[in-house]
């Protein structure tokens, strides 16, 4: 027993150079985290512990939203499956705590891209898949217009999230006094607003509107016009794996091309076979190598864009006008279309 | 292998001392080793994912506002200024835990063991209610409690011009200048230096007439009047701000926040469960003897239990009081949950999310944890040696 596990030790260290040298010939093998995913059959997503139409768990426990979207269509790309994930709810507090323990591959929940985090705290920012700002939900019955007008106000956040410091900022900014009542979790400060602990609760507009929805009787709140801050948001990875970032931003940036081109699931049979967009053929696996080139199958996008859709059929479905949300596209419409959807160039 | 060089370190090791030494040591270097290794493996791996380390933050501003301090702080503190506001809250959430849970847990173990049926019932009913569930859902249920309970701050109840009470909290009118306040701490001293020589003075007597003294009564007449005599005086010498309302609850004066309110009843209540059947164990260990001994001197029920039982008791009841006790300030973290902003919730929860510093920041923490219970327990243990019973 022992010879015969010394000699699989033997040869498993023995070959180990070799397969190295194999891997480097196809540069996104170079990633850890892709082998690591690769071996262990599926990727490991972090998401919000639940918002509709971000990241929420129906009672069977499948998770649908814009940010679970993105998951699936990574590991789409990966495994030509975009069920093969499985999702970590992570709070404010947790969510960096698990990315950079490895515990998960990709953090994908509504975090807004810092200076600090992009820096000091190790992670990178690979695309911005949701571009807002943060406002604030106010009983109607308060007849607030503005929020110039909480002044005084008692306002309910997570603790350590952009949304706490931003207020911070913005109300002493203008000399107007606040009562920050922090919480662990967005779900506490929300609930806790319901209970009337609070005037407002304060968040991106998209995820307010999700939030809303937890609400004991949404018809009685409105979300408040303007904005107070620039939020944008996207999944993050941990810094020091450049083949994983790449991957991460390309299936992402895939999303955005197919948009362009009018790609969708329904019609990515038909495009791959006829369209005769050099992008497109790229995109889907008829011509060049660059599922290759990222270390993955040659149907990648194919595969993510037939199972899950293109950026536009994502933000409809979860956010947009076809959900609950009913969210403008605003500024995630595609550049062509006057929004700020901008992918680079697959060449 | 001769056989002499196989028993020297042979009967070395059947030495006690020895094998205790030995076995010390191992641990010793175990440990060290382990900790070395935990530093050393954080440390590599922090440098690796380009993780910023350090203690450097502590200086830098930390944007972050407060609504429940004890000391001067606002969003251009530091994060060490921060960590004094979440010590100082954790440390004023437990001491008054600890009081409510000390008096309710003594009224309430005492209170089991009481003859009247009615108040033994209500006793052993609280404790089994309350030792049951977990802590969470008490902190949750009284937090909703309380600020269901109280108005929206347009309904305010009127303290009689002197404040109100809202769901926002108790709101007070605070000093303008608190420095007259200063003699209320005097004062407290000289009512317990009072009561110190009161008590001396009525022992000495009852020892030599016979007669005794209310000193019980008299020393919380003079620890308590005192500084309360005081409190009044300087109320005259200083301005107030008083609490007016607003457009949103209350602007100006003082406020006790809610989730103060909600914390310091959860784990008063909760702890005073567990105290009243570590009280009412250590009165069940006095022996009935000691009761009838007393009975037959003369003494009323009262006196039983204050100068024979409950001294007595106090051995056994003490340290696992002191768990308690330990237990209760780790248990205050659950403000967390509830917006009580003590060092888990502005350190942990703020702090360490706006820095990245989640390994620094967690040994901070776990320090000063370890150092406010290492104190409670020192104290203790130097009050149980101080009234521990000569001889048996």
């Amino acid at each position: 027993m022992m010879t015969k596990l010394a000699a699989v030790a033997l040869a498993a260290l023995a070959t180990a150079p070799i397969a190295a040298e194999a891997q480097t010939a196809s540069p996104g093998a170079k990633s850890a985290t892709l082998a690591a995913v690769k071996a262990r059959g599926h990727l490991e997503c972090g998401v919000h512990t639940g918002i509709p139409g971000w990241s929420f768990p129906n009672d069977k426990g499948e998770w649908s939203g814009l940010d679970v979207d993105l998951c699936r269509s990574v590991a789409a790309a990966i495994f030509g499956d975009a069920g093969k994930v499985k999702y970590t709810p992570t709070t404010v507090q947790q969510r960096w705590s698990v990315l950079s323990s490895g515990q998960v591959d990709l953090l994908s929940r509504i975090s807004t891209l810092t200076f600090k985090r992009d820096t000091e705290l190790g992670f990178n920012f690979v695309q911005i898949n949701y571009f807002e700002g943060q406002t604030f939900i106010v009983r109607k019955a308060a007849n607030i217009k503005e929020a110039k007008d909480l002044d005084g106000a008692a306002i309910c956040v997570a603790a350590g999230s952009t949304e706490e410091r931003n207020a911070t900022d913005w109300f002493r900014e203008r000399n107007l006094k606040i009562n920050i009542v922090k919480f662990e979790k967005n779900d506490d400060a929300i609930a806790a607003y319901d209970s009337e602990r609070c005037d407002t609760y304060t968040a991106g507009t998209g995820a307010l509107a999700g939030q809303r929805r937890k609400l004991k009787n949404p018809a009685d709140h409105v979300i408040l016009a303007g904005t107070i801050s620039r939020d944008p948001q996207g999944p993050v990875t941990r810094e020091g794996d450049d083949g994983w970032d790449n991957i991460i931003r390309w299936v992402f940036n895939g999303t955005l091309i197919a948009e362009l081109h009018g790609v969708t699931s329904a019609n990515v049979d038909k495009m791959r076979a006829e369209s005769r967009n050099a992008e497109v053929r790229m995109l889907l696996g008829a011509d060049g190598n660059a599922g290759q080139i990222l270390g993955l199958p040659k149907e990648w996008m194919f595969n993510a864009i037939k199972q899950v859709g293109n950026y536009g059929e994502q933000f409809e479905r979860s956010v947009g006008m076809g959900s609950d949300l009913k969210l403008e596209r605003g500024f995630n419409q595609l550049w062509t279309k006057g929004g700020l959807m901008f992918s680079p160039v697959l060449d | 292998m001769s056989s002499i060089d196989v028993m020297r370190p042979g009967r070395l090791l059947h030495d006690g001392r020895v094998r205790g030494w030995l076995a010390q040591a191992g641990i010793a270097l175990g440990v060290v080793g382990l900790v070395w290794f935990f530093v050393d493996n954080a440390g590599e791996n922090l440098a690796r994912s380009g993780v910023a380390t350090g203690f450097d933050f502590m200086g830098a501003r930390s944007g972050v506002d407060i609504d429940f301090k004890l000391i001067q702080y606002g969003p251009d503190s530091s994060y060490g200024r921060l960590l004094l506001v979440g010590i100082a809250n954790t440390l004023f959430v437990s001491f008054f835990g600890i009081l409510l849970a000390t008096v309710l847990g003594f009224a309430v173990g005492i209170g089991r063991l009481s003859g009247n049926w009615l108040l033994a019932g209500f006793s052993t009913i609280y404790v089994e209610a309350v030792r049951n569930v977990p802590l969470l859902l008490f902190v949750l249920l009284w937090y909703y409690l309380v600020i269901r309970g109280l108005p929206a701050p347009r309904q305010s109840i009127d303290l009689a011009g002197m404040g109100f009470v809202n769901n926002r909290g108790i709101f007070l009118p605070s000093p303008t200048d608190p420095s007259p306040f200063q003699a209320v701490i005097v004062a407290l001293a000289v009512g317990v230096a009072a009561t110190w020589l009161l008590r001396r003075w009525a022992r000495s007597r009852q020892d030599a007439t016979g007669q005794p003294f209310p000193t019980v009564l008299a020393g919380v007449g003079l620890v308590a009047g005192l500084p309360l005599a005081a409190a009044l005086v300087a109320a005259t010498m200083t301005a107030w701000n008083w609490p007016a309302l607003s457009r949103f609850g209350v602007r100006g004066g003082t406020t006790v926040i809610p989730e103060f309110l909600a914390l310091l009843a959860a784990l008063g209540t909760y702890t005073a469960a567990f105290i009243a059947e570590i009280v009412r164990g250590g009165i069940l260990s006095v022996t009935r003897g000691q009761r009838e001994a007393a009975a037959a001197l003369g003494l009323n029920r009262r006196q039983i239990l204050r100068l024979v039982v409950l001294p007595q008791a106090m051995r056994v009841i003490i340290p696992p009081l002191t768990s308690q006790y330990v237990n209760l300030i780790k248990n205050s973290s659950y403000a967390a949950v509830i917006a009580y902003p003590e060092i888990v919730s502005v350190f942990v929860g703020s702090a360490l999310n706006n820095t990245g510093r989640a390994v620094e920041i967690i040994a901070i923490t776990l320090a000063i944890y370890l150092a406010i219970n290492v104190s409670v327990s020192l104290l203790m243990n130097w009050y149980d040696a101080r009234t521990r019973m000569v001889g048996r």
